[in-house]
């Protein structure tokens, strides 16, 4: 038998009935009855008290891509919500389980534009996966269920609980079950076994078969498939940004990563493969370059749990619609063993050329000011390549993608496809909280960090031991690249006239430390990891750093630029 | 360019508040304009079925229809080329409408 419970706590009990141990969030006056009863449940639930309900989800987000389990948000209604709006979207376009739970005013105030009140059901429904408003305490207990089910399942992504006061206030009787079923929802089911037959017998017959993968892989627990399915039929890999992290950078078959800042064998490969089995990916554009151009001599294979991916962008030749890992494994048992030796190694001769005329250049140069690869490179040394590193978007992001060298999987977080600036410095919060174990890194740059700076008072109250690297050159860095190299070097509104970090640092009372000379970049870096609290590594670095290679927008990803005037040239 | 037609979009889903609006969502996204819609409950119990008449691309009425189907509340979702269905809501309406005004 249940027991009579406020839905308010009927909610909470169902979060704990659910596994959740942690929730981040913002009190309101709607929400303000779950708040009171949280009061008493603060020994089996943690509250992270943000600055802000951006930094809520964002936290959310983080917290479920370091862990796999699904983040939980509570704000209250109206501005509450709206902040959260971001996050919401961000999450669905990276496919990060997320419960939000926002409060509503009563039943009788809607629709009346009660103070507080907005059309969440409305604002969220194009951009989440599942929405519903909870009206009654009896609603409460299933809803949360349905929500956990759809927000982890198939395709993960966000859910929005709108919980009006009535649901809060009101008393029913709570008894939990968790929903395993929902008839208008399919769980991924076995794949087609015509489409796993058609698929292998291109893999036999492929002369230069290669790979993409994406978070799908890190999502179904896929990675030790992909190894044995790359192992057996001798394929080259390279993985998209949100994918890394899934194969080891020092795997045999990793040719690194795909797209526009991508690396150059992955990019090259991609254009002369005669087979491409795209897995757990969505062929975004900043993956693809110009779609009709894109890989012009393969037949592509694209396995996905998203029915609508499969041939969204790119025609595909046979779609496999299924769980990475399932489809993978029936996948590695019909292909035969191969050796595509050649074919394979040309990724070496590749990566030779961007060693030495972008790498090297990056990260190890000679002199003048520090560059931001060198401070990736050297936080992957030193951190054993241990470190969840997070990123937030712009240069800082492409350099932490491009130079960390990961060694084990769910170690980028980062936001893809939205590339929301603000993500980085909440969501490496939520990332040390679910996982307290490891070492978690933040790249930020001077801009991105100001997008929600005071999520360092969440740092200061909670002592999340984060360790943030400011990579600061006084510029909205990526976007001056495309105005240097696009715009006829016209800098519009890029230039940032910054605060004194140090000074923003000590009123939170975090450690900072500020690097200018290349000579102490090892110290800092060592200090800064070795540190036990919070710590701000404010590297002041290039100011005209530019990220290369890249293949400027709407171009063939073999059209690659090494630096600003030189295309890169094949057989180099 | 692929040629625009009309094509019927044949939704059967639970009835759930604000699925509409979703649904619509989708259309409206892609620039697609709704030219006719009905909702009756279905032969099914409990299970609604909404038809939608657009002009638009084969693809584009695919990839709606494959949009749709991803709404949680929705169990199945079909499109077809106009000319190729007949319906029997449509056909009263548009007699009605024709005798009407005439």
């Amino acid at each position: 038998m249940g027991q009579r419970l406020t839905g308010a706590e009927i909610l909470l009990e169902s979060l704990i009935a659910e596994g959740v141990d942690t929730v981040f969030g913002y009190p309101g006056g709607q929400i303000i009855t779950v708040y009171d009863k949280l009061y008493g449940y603060s020994d089996r639930l943690k509250h992270v008290l943000v600055r802000h309900e951006q930094g809520a989800i964002h936290a959310a987000q983080g917290y479920a891509r370091a862990t796999g389990r699904p983040g939980v948000v509570i704000v209250t209604s109206g501005p509450g919500a709206t902040n959260v709006i971001t996050g919401v979207a961000d999450a669905m376009v990276d496919s990060t389980p997320v419960i939000v739970i926002t409060g509503q005013v009563g039943n009788a105030m809607l629709g009346t534009d009660a103070f507080q009140e907005t059309d969440v059901v409305g604002m969220t429904g194009p951009i989440d996966k599942w929405t519903y408003q909870i009206r009654r305490p009896e609603d409460v207990a299933p809803a949360v269920a349905k929500a956990f089910h759809i927000a982890s399942t198939g395709r993960p992504g966000p859910v929005v609980l709108d919980f009006t006061r009535d649901a809060q206030v009101g008393v029913g009787w709570f008894e939990y079950e968790k929903c395993t079923h929902i008839r208008s929802y399919a769980l991924p089911a076995p794949a087609d076994e015509a489409a796993i037959e058609a698929a292998a017998q291109l893999i036999d017959e492929a002369e230069r078969p290669f790979v993409v993968y994406g978070q799908g892989v890190v999502l179904s627990h896929a990675e030790e498939q992909l190894k044995a399915f790359l192992k057996k039929g001798g394929i080259p890999a390279a993985s998209t940004m949100l994918g890394l992290s899934a194969l080891p950078s020092d795997f045999p078959y990793y040719v690194g990563m795909a797209g526009m800042h991508g690396n150059i064998a992955s990019n090259m490969m991609t254009q002369k493969c005669d087979v491409l089995v795209a897995v757990g990916m969505r062929f975004s554009d900043r993956v693809t370059g110009t779609p009709s151009k894109y890989a012009p001599h393969a037949k592509i294979i694209h396995i996905d749990v998203d029915r609508t991916e499969i041939g969204k962008i790119i025609p595909v030749e046979v779609g496999i619609l299924g769980d990475a890992a399932e489809v993978l494994e029936r996948l590695t048992e019909r292909i035969r063993f191969s050796f595509h030796d050649e074919w394979a190694a040309s990724a070496r001769r590749y990566d030779a050329v961007e060693a030495s005329r972008v790498e090297a250049p990056e990260t190890a140069p000679a002199d003048g000011p520090v560059n931001m690869g060198e401070v990736v490179s050297k936080v992957a040394e030193l951190s054993g390549r241990e470190a969840i590193i997070v990123t937030d978007v712009g240069q800082n992001q492409l350099m932490g993608a491009r130079y960390s060298r990961f060694a084990q999987t769910r170690s980028f977080i980062s936001s893809g496809g939205l590339g929301t600036m603000g993500f980085g410095l909440p969501a490496s919060i939520g990332a040390k909280m679910g996982r307290p174990d490891r070492q978690v890194v933040l790249f930020v740059g001077d801009g991105g960090i100001q997008m929600t700076l005071q999520e360092l008072g969440t740092i200061m109250q909670e002592k999340t031991a984060v360790k943030i690297v400011i990579l600061n050159n006084n510029w909205l860095g990526n976007v001056r690249q495309w105005q240097e190299l696009f715009y006829g070097e016209r800098y519009s509104q890029t230039r940032l006239l910054n605060p004194d970090y140090s000074l923003i640092a000590k009123a939170y009372g975090i450690r900072y430390r500020m690097l200018d000379d290349r000579a102490q970049l090892e110290d800092a870096v060592k200090e800064m990891l070795d540190a036990k609290e919070a710590y701000i590594l404010d590297a002041h670095v290039c100011e005209k750093g530019m990220v290369y290679p890249m293949v400027p927008g709407g171009r063939r990803l073999d059209e690659i630029l090494l630096n600003k005037d030189e295309w890169y040239r094949d057989g180099e | 360019m692929e040629n625009s037609s009309m094509y019927i979009i044949s939704v059967y889903s639970e009835n759930q508040v604000g699925l509409l609006s979703s649904i619509s969502n989708i259309f409206t996204r892609r620039g697609i304009n709704i030219e006719s819609l009905t909702v009756f409950p279905s032969e099914f119990p409990g299970i609604h079925h909404f038809t939608f008449r657009a002009i638009t691309t084969e693809r584009a009425a695919q990839q709606v229809v494959g949009f749709i189907e991803k709404e949680v509340e929705v169990v199945r979702a079909f499109c077809f080329p106009d000319h190729v269905t007949s319906s029997a809501e449509h056909g009263i309406l548009e007699e009605y409408l024709k005798q009407r005004n005439q």
